[in-house]
């Protein structure tokens, strides 16, 4: 057992939550961070507290307080601290606890700082909720909970339409994955008669084979489940087809795209897959439905992230694709894998957020990288920790990202399916992909010549330390991270896999150290050439860029579209359905039918309500008449038991 | 059968009698009306053997509570009550409803036995007198009710005299 | 003869005591306020003998069970409110001090002698005690016109009630031979005469006479007049007491001498239930009267309460009873904001009233908002524990159509209740109003609001109380 200490771990991010709302704005004004760092550095001590004691072997799963209890229905504030979920507080805990204090800096002088903080500290409280909830109701209510944060986040410079607009598209795109998702919790609670992790993992055997009939249709119920929490973490995870709000969300604040969109809450998705992996075992369908959506996500986003401009755009497409790479190991049955490249993602990407939001600061909200170049004499620090970050995403050897996303390549290879086959070959060229357009930005932002105004170039300076000492942790995160999870054949012994194996299992198929070289071989090599490519286009021979651009002028219009996803949608929406249901009711049934429909049922109630009313007329006559006519009617009723 | 014709007699008169009160235009006459339903009714109680019950409706109705009545009418002015249609337009209404119930009512009663059980029998009654039985009954048997009847009438006053009271300022 | 035994009456002995010392008291004390002070202290002792004086008594006539000391102590806390938010209310009008006060204890004592009624004289003679304090209670500002109409109304109409009720007592007495609760419980079973046509009758005069008394849909009508007219501190104290005796009769009485006609009395009530919901619901979406308002609420929420006698189990029951619990809080609470603008500012009777209160005083403005959620039933308040467990008792009783029929006017009531919510926070005030927290109403909207929050985030408790408190 654990001692409850464990409990300040959510707890304290609450407190200051609750504190910075009611005192922020009037006792503490810029002082505000104060509370929300001492909070969340106590958090992160309490994760390492909690992680030695999981090394230990001591583990957690109690109801602490139970809130309705009414027969089977149990609703119920619980914890379980296992491998997972101590991997799980670290991240989050470490992340949050940098950005807080790097928003220091870069929320400077906001006139909204102290609600800025107190929405971080909600976030964390959230968010670690969510990863120690012992039960699937409250990791439900924690997943909306973080999905609130993130909307007042992305939404928090809502003066500006662009920053609104967002936060209600994430908002309104999350509804479709979350409504599968409520879904598919509720079927657990029909299927199990429980929503508890421990009574339904261990029962799990027993719905294999059983078939939930849905209007006709025979379904498998463990794969109906998986599908249905999958959906989900889709919209989370902003996976194809839900994937159009995350570079949207990028209207918000940078510090919350590092912490919220790119280290922790869209990792939640893959995080709720790992939990549930006893379920989604069970279904082979469900398996190959993860691994191929996100196969080809990942490489989906990778060229689209080819030739955008927006630096945080960019950055956000490159999330989509890794985050496309986490999903692959889970369908591959590598749960392990998964979390592994979760656990260095969330170090490289939060830097390289940073590291974008560094440089912002300098050129004052530039995004374009067109316009800038050369900032790297002025800026050595965001240089190079950026520099490293892009490394370990590249998967450069020696560096975090090379250890996980090695790991995940082999493990969809050595699957032994065709679909790992397949989503293997998907992955291998989308690291080369992410190679090139990580260095392009390397290559575009700090090399060169700055291309930006006089005035821009005046401005340029390096941002102060409390921006760029967690850019330094972050770096060291990004480089050692990785080497708690040593290959075997590069004289590891796999230590990370191990570690979380009692609770996702290991990975299944196998195939010879030969091979598994030369995957890793093959990755690397891929990985050098986007690298060079970079280097070769945007430093050496600048103009191929726009003879290329010219060349492939369809292609090039297509990535940089978004392959029109957005528009796809918007059309689908508002030109076909809109114009469908517009022709349909006003050509065909007249517009009575929408009316009826949208102002039709309140104003029906409001009218039934004025008519209603009318009987109220305050005679007494009336009153006593109307007594009399339901005395008549229960009569008859009971005399002619009319319900017969 | 003259126990039938004797109780048929005046089951008759008094619904009849009630429906006359109700139906009167001078109240005068809806009150003298009324007094002839409460004989009625004593000549009921005598009828079920139970005449101290009989001699305290008539001395406390007839007597004190039409008396009382007749008094606050005359002290009320009724001409202009007695202009004023006497019921509300939707009477017809509330008749039909009121024949209705009545008529499910009436289908309920037949075919369906009631309990003929009394815990007191006419014999033990004769034997130690009326006013003994029921003041045995609402003493003991039914103190608490009397008690709290008690604190009804004390509400009644309290609430006379709050709704009367001249305004204190 | 011998002595009854007299400890389970001491709880209504010592408020016959406390009423007769109020009258007495009246007479010699100058600063009215320590009226309401003594009333306070003595219902709350009377609160504390109520725990422990517990029995059956005069012969089974009177029943001091848990079930009706759950119900005792709503009444008590009840009356507690009402004596504390009605000492500025009143000195504002200048009404009779002490007669009120004497009047609010007897019509909670009337609620107490219902809630242990073993036997349907008692049950009526504690119907009439409580009715008749209340008729006066309505129509005690003599100087509004409202306020006595809507005194004659509810006498006029009451009478009719009682008439009602008192021929279904004597169908029942007809039929079986007796007059106590429990014997003809046992007489109905024992006879197995669930088909009798003229006990199925009796039911529907009780049907219908309580009913009225809970404000059932079609036996409401006086409700919103007879609300809107009286005092508002009566209102508050109306809305709550005299329906949570009216549902302590409902239970003891259905669940005790109707059990085996069960099938019977839920057709009945279900259709009841249902345009309860639907009249209290759409029409209060009309109102612009505040009062009037939450008068159309009481009876929705008498139709929610309604569910849990539907379900016609001890789950149900224990529900329901949690209901009024709750109901008592919330529904007290949004009344003390009404009489707070009131006294201080002359207004609160509009619903415009509420517009821009936030921005005078966001406190209570916070506090009104809570109290609506909890009324609309948003967790985590109180109201939300209240319906969803007198849902899923009627799930689990087999009608899970009729939750949904409930959850659906549940949606409905958000409209009028976050109308007043909209108006604090999103509207301008047309004029400023100022509002301060600072007295003893304040106190006790801060202590009712608590009492929301805890009860909603902290339900197990007050459930467990509710199901241990079942007949």
């Amino acid at each position: 057992m654990i001692p409850k200490c464990y409990l300040f771990i959510p707890f304290l991010p609450l407190v200051s939550f609750v504190f910075n709302m009611l005192f922020g704005k009037r006792v503490l004004k810029d002082k505000a961070h104060l509370v929300p760092i001492v909070a969340v550095s106590g958090s992160l001590f309490f994760s390492f507290v909690v992680l030695i004691y999981v090394l230990f072997g001591n583990l957690v799963n109690e109801d602490l307080y139970t809130w309705v209890k009414s027969g089977d229905f149990k609703v119920s504030i619980g914890f379980l601290i296992d491998e997972l979920t101590a991997v799980m507080l670290i991240v989050v805990s470490t992340v949050s606890l940098l950005v807080h204090v790097y928003s220091i800096g870069y929320m400077h002088g906001d006139e909204r700082y102290s609600r800025f903080f107190a929405y971080l500290s909600l976030f964390t409280f959230s968010m670690l909720m969510l990863v120690m909830s012992n039960n699937f109701l409250q990791l439900y209510f924690g997943w909306e909970a973080v999905g609130l944060s993130s909307y007042f986040l992305i939404g928090f410079w809502y003066e500006k339409k662009s920053a609104s607009d967002a936060a209600k598209k994430a908002f309104i795109v999350n509804r479709f994955g979350d409504f599968g998702f409520g879904l598919g919790v509720i079927l657990l609670f029909i299927t199990f008669g429980t929503l508890h992790y421990v009574p339904i993992f261990s029962d799990v055997e027993l719905i294999k084979g059983q078939v939930f009939s849905f209007l006709g249709m025979d379904m498998d119920v463990a794969t109906l489940i998986a599908l249905l929490l999958f959906c989900g973490a889709v919209g989370k995870s902003a996976q194809l087809p839900l994937h159009t709000w995350l570079p949207d969300a990028m209207e918000g604040p940078t510090p919350v795209s590092a912490l919220i969109h790119a280290a922790t809450m869209v990792t939640a998705g893959v995080f709720l897959v790992a939990r549930a992996n006893p379920i989604f075992s069970l279904s082979p369908t469900a398996l190959t439905v993860v691994a191929l959506t996100g196969g080809i996500t990942a490489i989906f986003a990778a060229t689209i992230a080819l030739v955008q401009n927006d630096i945080k755009r960019i950055i956000a497409y490159s999330t989509i694709s890794q985050l496309g790479y986490m999903f692959v190991a889970c369908g591959v049955g590598a749960y392990a894998s998964g979390i592994f490249h979760l656990y260095t993602h969330a170090f490289f990407k939060a830097l390289l957020f940073l590291c974008a939001g560094s440089v912002m600061h300098a050129m004052s909200g530039e995004t374009n990288i067109q316009k800038m170049g050369g900032l790297k004499e002025h800026m050595p620090y965001t240089y190079w920790t950026m520099l490293i970050a892009s490394l370990s995403i590249a998967g450069v050897p020696g560096f975090a990202g090379f250890f996980s996303k090695d790991d995940i390549l082999w493990r969809a290879f050595a699957s032994g399916t065709f679909t790992g086959k397949f989503v293997w070959f998907l992955c291998t060229v989308g690291a080369m992909l992410t190679a090139f357009y990580t260095f392009r930005i390397i290559f575009l932002t700090f090399h060169g010549t700055f291309r930006g105004t006089k005035e821009e170039k005046k401005h340029l300076h390096e941002s102060p330390q409390n921006m760029t000492m967690p850019l330094v942790v972050l770096a060291g995160g990004s480089v050692l991270a990785g080497y708690v999870g040593i290959p075997v054949i590069l004289g590891g012994n796999e230590w990370f896999s191990e570690f979380l194996s009692p609770v996702v299992g290991y990975a299944e198929g196998h195939g010879g150290h030969l091979a598994e070289f030369i995957v890793m071989l093959l990755s690397v090599i891929v990985a050098g050439f986007g690298i060079y490519g970079a280097y070769y286009i945007y430093l050496k021979r600048i103009d191929i860029a726009n003879s290329a651009k010219e060349t492939f002028k369809p292609i090039y219009n297509i990535l940089y579209g978004k392959y029109y996803v957005d528009e796809l949608y918007e059309y689908m929406v508002q030109r076909t359905i809109l114009r469908f249901t517009k022709y349909v009711i006003e050509k065909v049934i007249d517009s009575w039918i929408i009316e009826g429909i949208v102002n039709g049922v309140p104003a029906a109630i409001g009218w039934l309500s004025m008519k209603v009313r009318r009987v109220q007329t305050g005679v007494v006559g009336h009153y006593s008449l109307a007594m009399a006519l339901g005395f008549f009617v229960l009569t008859i009723m009971i005399v002619f038991k009319i319900w017969n | 059968m003259l126990n039938q014709i004797i109780f048929g007699y005046f089951a008759v008169t008094m619904i009849s009698l009630a429906l006359i009160v109700i139906t009167r235009k001078n109240i005068m006459h809806s009150i003298v009306y009324m007094l002839i339903l409460f004989f009625h009714i004593a000549g009921l109680y005598l009828f079920l053997n139970a005449e101290f019950l009989a001699a305290i409706q008539i001395i406390v109705y007839a007597g004190a509570i039409m008396v009382l009545f007749l008094f606050v009418i005359m002290l009320l002015n009724l001409r202009e009550e007695l202009r004023k249609s006497r019921f509300a337009i939707t009477w017809p209404i509330g008749a039909i409803f009121v024949v209705l119930s009545a008529v499910m009512i009436i289908i309920s009663v037949f075919g369906n036995r009631f309990a003929n059980v009394g815990n007191v029998k006419i014999s033990d009654i004769e034997k130690v007198g009326h006013t003994v039985a029921v003041g045995k009954l609402l003493f003991v048997e039914y103190l608490f009710p009397f008690e709290v009847a008690s604190l009804i009438l004390l509400v009644a006053i309290v609430g006379a005299i709050v709704l009367a009271k001249k305004e204190i300022k | 003869m011998q002595v009854p035994d007299l400890i389970p009456v001491v709880p209504e002995i010592l408020m016959t005591i406390l009423v007769l010392s109020l009258l007495v008291i009246d007479l010699f004390i100058k600063q009215k306020e320590y009226i309401a002070v003594y009333t306070v202290v003595g219902s709350l002792l009377v609160i504390i003998s109520v725990f422990y004086c517990t029995g059956v008594t005069f012969k089974g006539m009177f029943v001091a069970d848990s079930y009706s000391i759950f119900f005792k102590m709503i009444f008590l806390i009840n009356v507690i409110f009402a004596a504390i938010i009605s000492v500025e209310y009143l000195k504002k009008r200048a009404s009779l001090y002490g007669e009120y006060y004497v009047l609010l204890v007897f019509a909670t004592i009337g609620m107490m002698i219902m809630a242990s009624a073993g036997n349907l004289i008692v049950l009526y003679l504690g119907l009439e005690l409580m009715a008749l304090s209340t008729y006066v209670l309505a129509g005690i500002i003599r100087t509004d016109g409202l306020s006595t109409e809507a005194a004659v109304k509810y006498f006029l109409l009451g009478a009719f009630s009682s008439a009602i009720l008192l021929y279904g007592i004597s169908l029942l007495y007809g039929i079986t031979g007796s007059l106590d609760i429990r014997e003809i419980g046992l007489y109905i079973a024992k006879e197995g005469i669930i088909n009798n046509k003229l006990l199925l009758l009796g039911l529907v005069f009780f049907i219908t006479s309580f009913g009225f008394k809970i404000a059932a849909a079609p036996f409401h009508m006086w409700t919103p007049d007879v609300y809107h007219g009286a005092p508002t501190s009566i209102t508050a104290f109306m809305s709550v007491g005299p329906k949570a005796a009216a549902f302590a009769i409902f239970g003891r009485v259905f669940m005790i001498v109707f059990p085996a006609l069960s099938g019977s009395w839920v057709n009945l009530l279900i259709p009841i239930a249902i345009l309860t919901m639907a009249v209290g619901n759409i029409v209060a979406l009309a109102q612009t009267n505040i009062k009037r308002m939450l008068a159309y609420s009481s009876i929705a929420h008498a139709g929610y309460a309604l569910l849990g006698i539907i379900a016609a189990s001890n789950e149900g029951l224990s529900a329901m009873m949690n209901y009024m619990l709750i109901y008592l809080f919330m529904n007290v609470g949004a009344f003390i904001l009404v009489i707070m603008l009131n006294n201080q500012a002359k207004v609160g009777d509009s619903i415009h009233d509420y517009r821009g209160l936030s921005k005078s005083n966001p406190l209570a403005a916070f506090l009104m908002l809570i109290i609506m959620f909890s009324l609309t039933g948003i967790p985590p308040t109180a109201g939300f524990m209240g319906k969803l467990y007198l849902f899923m008792a009627v799930v689990n009783a087999g009608y899970g159509w009729l939750a949904v029929v409930a959850v659906i006017f549940s949606a409905i009531s958000a409209f009028y209740y976050l109308r007043i919510v909209m108006f604090m926070f999103m509207n301008e005030s047309i004029e400023e109003v100022k509002l301060s927290l600072v007295d003893v109403n304040g106190l006790l909207l801060i202590i009712v609001v608590f009492m929301v929050l805890f009860i909603g985030v902290n339900p197990q408790p007050f459930v467990e109380l509710a199901r241990l408190a079942i007949l």
